[in-house]
């Protein structure tokens, strides 16, 4: 059983890692069929993750209701909601004379689930995304304030690109999308690319210690 | 508690009503302000403009409804310029959630444009994966899609005829919300298929992109609603985007005034603080 756990994993995760690793410099037909193979399966492995999200959020929600935990009532609601639009998404449309199979359009012609998609789902992202402005503001009120140097740098870096970014700020002070360019393009994507290289050498690192069975905390249970 | 102090404990419904009204107003009455033109903005439509007609371009829609106001509008202008070029268009989403979105805007501007599905456009919805539908679409495309969003055989679709993996298209578009977006699609993609590559997002993600648009990683970029409104700009179609721009000038200098009249507030009670302390 150990075998199967803990050796086999490992044993995988170094054969394909170090084989895929190479592969991208290898461009031999045989080695090109190899990655179409194999990223189909990465594809089809991903159709299963959307099955055990699904499958997760149900059970999450059915013990909470069960439990009668504080806020059961919301996920009363994101079950019916769920049902609905599950069975929205496979019903059958008599207007396309066939089923629906999760599709907003069948011919042109909008489906009962490409309504809950249309008015449902696309306002009701919009308006939460929207709400942000406000907060933004009423943060910006109560927070943006100079308290030491580096604060008033980000300050004043702030508001030459709130400036710069919008046709008003370019048209009362000309100057202010040019320095906007430069802040984007010379201080900002400097600053970026730093912390892009960290990340990326952080990323080797890690994957050098998945491949080289240093880092196990993938294979869960936490005792060896 | 001085005036000051109150002044910054203000009711945030206050804050809420002033920014309410910097986006309505514009709205109602536009000024019409002036849009000058980025050169990461132009980079796109000159590369657009650059193809010759029948080239293929594929434009990859990803991004849910939250990111609508920002990326819808650059969808249309991009669409519409592709459809204008006659470019043969293939276009697709990674992120489940925008499929419909991403289906109702080609085939609105498609339709608008007159041009037929199958023929001059395809709409090829969403595959499962994430980085691994760019690596197999650039190994076969008809792999990573067997059919298109409407069930038809992708090998059968006339606007395909001569592409078979992403090595044959000529200019791959981005409109990313976040991850999976323009990152992945230069490093599982352009990296290894070496197609030319522009990226569009929204305004919050734009300044972390700089440094692949510096580096010639993506040859040019399209920022948020700003973005959207100098490309509508540039193909001479002024719609959504470029209406909203006066919105944006009311909303970004309410929140100027606001930092402003905030730091005024903190430093006169500090100073008064000092003086209560000194005396």
């Amino acid at each position: 059983m150990t075998f199967l756990r803990r050796q086999l994993p490992l044993l995988i995760t170094f054969v394909t890692g170090i084989l895929f690793a190479v592969q991208y410099y290898v461009p031999h037909p045989l080695s090109e069929q190899m990655l179409t193979s194999v990223s189909k399966w990465l594809q089809i492995i991903g159709g299963f993750a959307l099955v055990l999200g699904v499958t997760s959020l149900f059970h999450i929600h059915a013990v909470k209701i069960r439990r009668r935990e504080s806020g059961w009532g919301y996920s009363v609601v994101l079950y019916a909601a769920i049902v609905a639009t599950m069975a929205a998404g496979f019903g059958y449309s008599p207007a396309a004379g066939q089923w629906i199979n999760g599709k907003e359009t069948i011919k042109g012609a909008m489906t009962a689930f490409g309504w809950v998609y249309a008015y449902m789902m696309v306002p009701l992202q919009g308006t939460m995304f929207a709400i942000l402005a406000f907060f933004i503001a009423s943060a910006a009120y109560r927070s943006f304030r100079a308290r030491s140097r580096e604060a008033a740098v980000l300050l004043i870096a702030a508001v030459i690109v709130m400036l710069g970014r919008v046709p008003l700020g370019e048209h009362l002070i000309p100057i202010s999308g040019d320095i906007t360019q430069w802040i984007l393009n010379v201080l900002n994507a400097s600053v970026r690319r730093a912390i892009l290289i960290g990340i990326s050498l952080g990323a080797v690192a890690l994957s050098l210690k998945i491949i080289f069975g240093v880092e196990r905390a993938y294979l869960g249970g936490g005792k060896e | 508690m001085t005036v000051a102090e109150r002044m910054l404990s203000i009711d945030r419904r206050i804050i809420f009503l002033m920014i309410g009204l910097c986006t309505l107003i514009p709205l109602l009455y536009p000024v019409g302000l002036a849009i000058k033109v980025s050169p990461e903005v132009r980079a796109v439509y000159d590369y657009m403009e650059s193809l010759p007609e029948g080239s293929v371009f594929l434009l990859s829609l990803d991004f849910d409804p939250a990111s609508k106001p920002e990326l819808y509008p650059q969808a249309v202008a991009l669409l519409r310029h592709a459809f204008k070029k006659n470019l043969r268009v293939i276009a697709m989403t990674l992120w489940l959630p925008g499929t419909g979105m991403a289906d109702e805007v080609v085939s609105r501007v498609a339709r608008e444009s007159e041009k037929t599905a199958g023929r001059d456009y395809a709409f090829l919805g969403w595959s499962p994966g994430g980085s691994s539908v760019i690596i197999n679409m650039g190994q076969d495309l008809y792999k990573a899609f067997p059919t298109d969003y409407n069930n038809q055989p992708t090998k059968d679709l006339e606007v395909l005829r001569g592409v078979q993996s992403l090595r044959d298209v000529n200019y791959v578009v981005s409109l990313a919300a976040g991850t999976t977006g323009i990152e992945t699609w230069y490093v599982f993609g352009k990296d290894k298929y070496k197609f030319e590559l522009g990226g569009g997002c929204t305004g919050v993600i734009a300044p972390g992109l700089y440094p692949l648009l510096r580096s010639g990683q993506i040859n040019g970029l399209i920022g948020g609603l700003r973005g959207a409104a100098e490309y509508e700009v540039l193909i001479g179609r002024k719609d959504i985007a470029v209406a909203g721009m006066d919105a944006q000038s009311a909303t970004h200098f309410a929140i100027i005034l606001l930092a402003i009249l905030c730091n005024v507030f903190y430093f006169s009670i500090r100073t008064s603080r000092k003086a209560v302390g000194q005396n």
